[in-house]
């Protein structure tokens, strides 16, 4: 045997930064997960809490703006609510699609089609009076639902880069809206670049408690069925394969591409919905920005709710909430636009943050 | 004397399950010490606890004989151990040299830094025998060569000590022959080699001593010469397990798979089937033996109907599917054993029961398209995992956290359910262990028994030969030679590694 050369010798030794281990989890109990997202919540909101204080902000007052009066009162509750229901309609979109890795961006585009299939109904008083807003509801879902289809088509046929091919289509609806506003869809009584207010029969009905309207239950109800597609019909149990392994998937029988073109669809549709909640729940009428802010929105509630569609409708309702005392803290205190929007930021980041906590976990090594 | 590398009273456990439990490990220099086990049995967890990557919970590692802290691979490096791990750390756009490079960032340095390890490269490669471009982007050469790098780096960075994880699960036999032979010879002149397979041959052909390894604990060191194959199968399994290879006797039916003349392409547009015609018969197993790279995986995709065939006709059970979705082709009765586990047979982070449920779900097995009968796919679940065996599952576990054998098994599980008329088996015991690979080559042989076609493609000749009726050899995408039971082994190497 040839002799060893001396080999170099580390003594043991501690050391102060090395001593954090990080180990992947290989699973990790339900409340422990729960914990992490609350934890996770709590420290976004210290965070924000410090940033007002900076901004020179009366904390105290903050508090009752920010959880009471937004939660637990009458009217914030009731705004609330509102502000929800085409939230939680984009979330189940973005959700739809993202359960198949298809990454539809051009949500506004849908929601517009779905606004401009409602507005066309009630422009040219299409069907009887009694059937009005189902038809616009249809006619909003087929709206998103063609739209969307162009780009998976691409897509699926040609493997044309749906970030892109989506996001694209969104300007294209944008300016159609813009033509229709500015153009022969005109209120001919107030100049503003908006269609003609909807009748009265065209408009979702009030649920009678303040000015929440059946769009929030159009929202419920679509939650429910799309927890059953998801969870409980073969499309489903398809799409939770594609979505996971799609080589995989496609050796074993699935119809991938199917799947994936009906996935887009329906996410267009629900985004269509979303239109219609939109354009006969709040404005009455077409206008160039009602669809503003909503495909972000719609991702990062999907993201949040991890695509399930119970979960769409529990992070709907607080972003909902998080934007209307955004709203109020605004109104109230005179803190500017962009500081409302960074503490938004602030609680969503912290949320995704705790995902690397349900990953792994950090432990002390032993000496 | 003091060993070069020594492992003591090692635990170590992955959220509350133990991987290893009181292992311990010493060789030496100038020795091949081979480290066997099945898959499964914490080799290459004893191994990563060698080079920094696991902190054990206990247990001590010493190095000539010195405690040591390994905190990391960098510390690992410092004390000249370094580890080829199984699958390459490789910056793929980069050539062999920038990889080193990358590395060793002292061994280069300076304003020529490249061509100083361009320089070293060839040192090597004239030193070990290896043959290969430095200025080669990685992602253009082959399998066996990105391993060769990956030593280079790990020798250039020092190492003493290096350990092989499973080094020849991705190369042909010559190869492996090949880099068994260099790691011999760099054993000869002075480095302590470590060596963690399955395999017996490796061991009994190379090593100068073996670690078994059963369970996360050292069960026997000793010298493969004072240990026949036999007993270290016993070490290794626990029990002995017999793989007889005796056929009964049998009729074969008709032709149930029917491929004539079939033409594919790789992705690259590189012809790679020209002109396979096979005809396998109800009740056979038709094995494809070849040299990897002949065209084998290609005809795997093609058949399973995820790679179109340029020309060329497969009929399966007299009904032409070569324009069919998998999904017709299903339903005529093929099933798919394929080769990549978590690439075309399972979804690694889904459940065993969404894996395993997946081929029931068309023919309406657990209801309509409606509503989906969750309980009856978990009950389902369950008897599969019962009748095939799959260790460490219960319906919701994920398939990720299955090991190779028992993710191999629920893959035949869900392929053999629906008694499908044709079997495509790809590979189907790569990189297991051996009580896994005889329970896959005994579900293969019960199919066949009952009556299945069964076509093996398989790179592994031993297996080809114990499984097969008949066995035609592939050679550059085509199948050059058929050979009847009981087939020369030696006609059919030569048919291998002819017409090349």
């Amino acid at each position: 045997m040839t002799s060893p050369a001396a080999a170099p010798s580390v003594e043991p030794r501690v050391r102060r930064f090395g001593r954090l281990n990080l180990e992947v989890r290989q699973s990790i109990p339900r409340w422990q997960h729960a914990l992490y997202v609350i934890l996770s919540i709590v420290a976004g909101i210290a965070i924000s809490a410090a940033i007002l204080l900076v901004a020179g902000v009366n904390l105290g007052g903050m508090y009752e703006e920010f959880i009471l009066l937004t939660f637990f009162d009458r009217l914030g509750l009731s705004s609330v609510l509102i502000e929800s229901s085409p939230l939680i309609l984009v979330g189940l979109s973005a959700a739809m699609a993202f359960r198949v890795n298809y990454w539809n961006i051009g949500i506004e585009g849908q929601f517009f089609w779905g606004a401009i299939g409602a507005t066309f109904i009630s422009i040219y008083d299409i069907g009887p009076p009694g059937l009005r807003l189902y038809i616009m509801f249809a006619l909003a879902c087929a709206g998103g639902f063609g739209w969307a289809l162009v780009p998976a088509f691409l897509k699926v046929r040609l493997n044309v880069n749906e970030v892109i091919s989506t996001l694209l289509f969104s300007y294209i609806a944008f300016q159609v809206v813009l033509n229709q506003v500015y153009g022969p869809w005109q209120d001919p009584h107030e100049r503003f670049p908006h269609s003609i207010k909807f009748d009265p029969v065209e408009q979702l009905p009030k649920i009678g408690w303040e000015k929440v309207h059946l769009g929030l239950f159009v929202g419920v109800a679509l939650v429910a069925v799309m927890w059953w597609l998801v969870e409980r019909s073969r499309f489903g149990a398809y799409a939770r394969l594609v979505g996971s392994n799609a080589r995989m998937a496609l050796a074993a029988g699935v119809p991938v591409a199917l799947i994936v073109f009906l996935s887009a669809g329906l996410s267009g549709a629900l985004s269509g919905a979303a239109g219609f909640v939109m354009a006969a729940g709040q404005e009455f009428r077409l206008t160039a920005t009602m669809a503003a802010g909503y495909a972000f929105s719609g991702i990062v509630i999907a993201f949040l709710a991890r695509n399930h569609p119970l979960g769409v409708l529990v992070v709907a309702i607080l972003i909902g909430g998080l934007y209307t005392a955004g709203q109020s803290i605004k109104g109230f205190y005179g803190v500017p636009e962009a500081l409302v929007q960074l503490l938004q930021a602030v609680i969503v980041l912290c949320v995704a943050a705790s995902q690397f906590f349900v990953s792994y976990r950090l432990r002390l090594a032993r000496e | 004397m003091t060993a070069a590398l020594a492992l003591t009273g090692i635990s170590k456990a992955f959220d509350g399950s133990p991987a290893l439990d009181e292992a311990d490990f010493a060789a030496d220099y100038g020795e091949l010490h081979g480290l066997l086990g099945e898959n499964g049995a914490g080799k290459s967890s004893l191994m990563n606890v060698a080079c920094g990557l696991y902190a054990p919970d206990r247990g001590r590692v010493l190095r000539d004989g010195v405690a040591v802290a390994i905190q990391g691979p960098r510390d690992a490096r410092r004390l000249g151990i370094g580890m080829v791990h199984q699958n390459f750390k490789l910056v793929r756009p980069f050539t062999v040299a920038e990889n080193v490079l990358l590395a060793n960032p002292d061994a280069g340095g300076g304003r020529n830094g490249l061509a100083r390890a361009v320089a070293e490269v060839e040192r090597y490669c004239g030193e070990l025998g290896f043959a290969l471009d430095p200025a080669a982007r990685v992602d253009a050469i082959s399998v066996s060569e990105q391993q060769r790098v990956e030593i280079i780096k790990v020798l250039m960075g020092g190492a003493r000590v290096l350990i092989l994880d499973e080094p020849t699960a991705v190369l042909t036999d010559e190869e492996a022959d090949r880099l068994l032979a260099m790691a011999r010879d760099l054993a000869g002149r002075g480095t302590c080699v470590i060596l963690i397979t399955h395999k017996l041959r490796e061991v009994s052909r190379f090593a100068d001593k073996v670690t078994v390894m059963r369970r996360g604990r050292t069960v026997a060191v000793g010298r493969p010469a004072d240990l026949d194959a036999e007993r270290l199968t016993e070490l290794m399994v626990g029990a002995a397990v017999r793989d007889d290879g005796v056929l009964p006797a049998h009729a074969a039916g008709e032709v149930r798979l029917d491929v004539r003349a079939l033409v594919a392409i790789r992705d690259d547009g590189a012809p790679t089937l020209n002109g396979v015609s096979i005809a396998v018969k109800a009740g056979e197993i038709y094995g494809i033996a070849g040299v990897g790279g002949n065209g084998q995986p290609e005809l795997a995709e093609v058949l399973m109907g995820v790679r179109a065939a340029t020309a060329g006709a497969i009929a399966i059970g007299g009904r032409d599917v070569t324009a069919a979705h998998v999904r017709s082709r299903r339903r005529a009765g093929l099933a798919s054993v394929p080769a990549d586990r978590y690439v075309f047979g399972l979804a690694a982070d889904l459940s065993v029961t969404d894996n395993y449920a997946v081929g029931g779900l068309d023919n309406g097995r657990y209801g309509g398209g409606y509503w989906v009968a969750t309980g009856r796919m978990r009950s389902a679940t369950r008897e599969a995992i019962g009748a095939f065996e799959i260790q460490g599952a219960v319906p919701a576990t994920r398939a990720r956290l299955l090991s190779g054998g028992n993710a191999q098994k629920l893959v035949l599980a869900r392929e053999l359910a629906g008694e499908p008329k044709v079997i495509l088996a790809h590979s189907p015991t790569r990189g297991l262990d051996v009580r896994a690979c005889g329970a896959v080559h005994a579900h293969l042989r019960a199919a066949r028994d009952q009556g299945a076609a069964v076509l093996l493609i398989s790179e592994d000749l031993d297996e080809v030969l114990a499984l097969s009726d008949r066995i035609g050899v592939m050679n550059r995408g085509r199948i050059v030679a058929e050979f009847a039971r009981p087939a020369d082994r030696h006609a059919v190497g030569r048919a291998m590694v002819d017409h090349a």
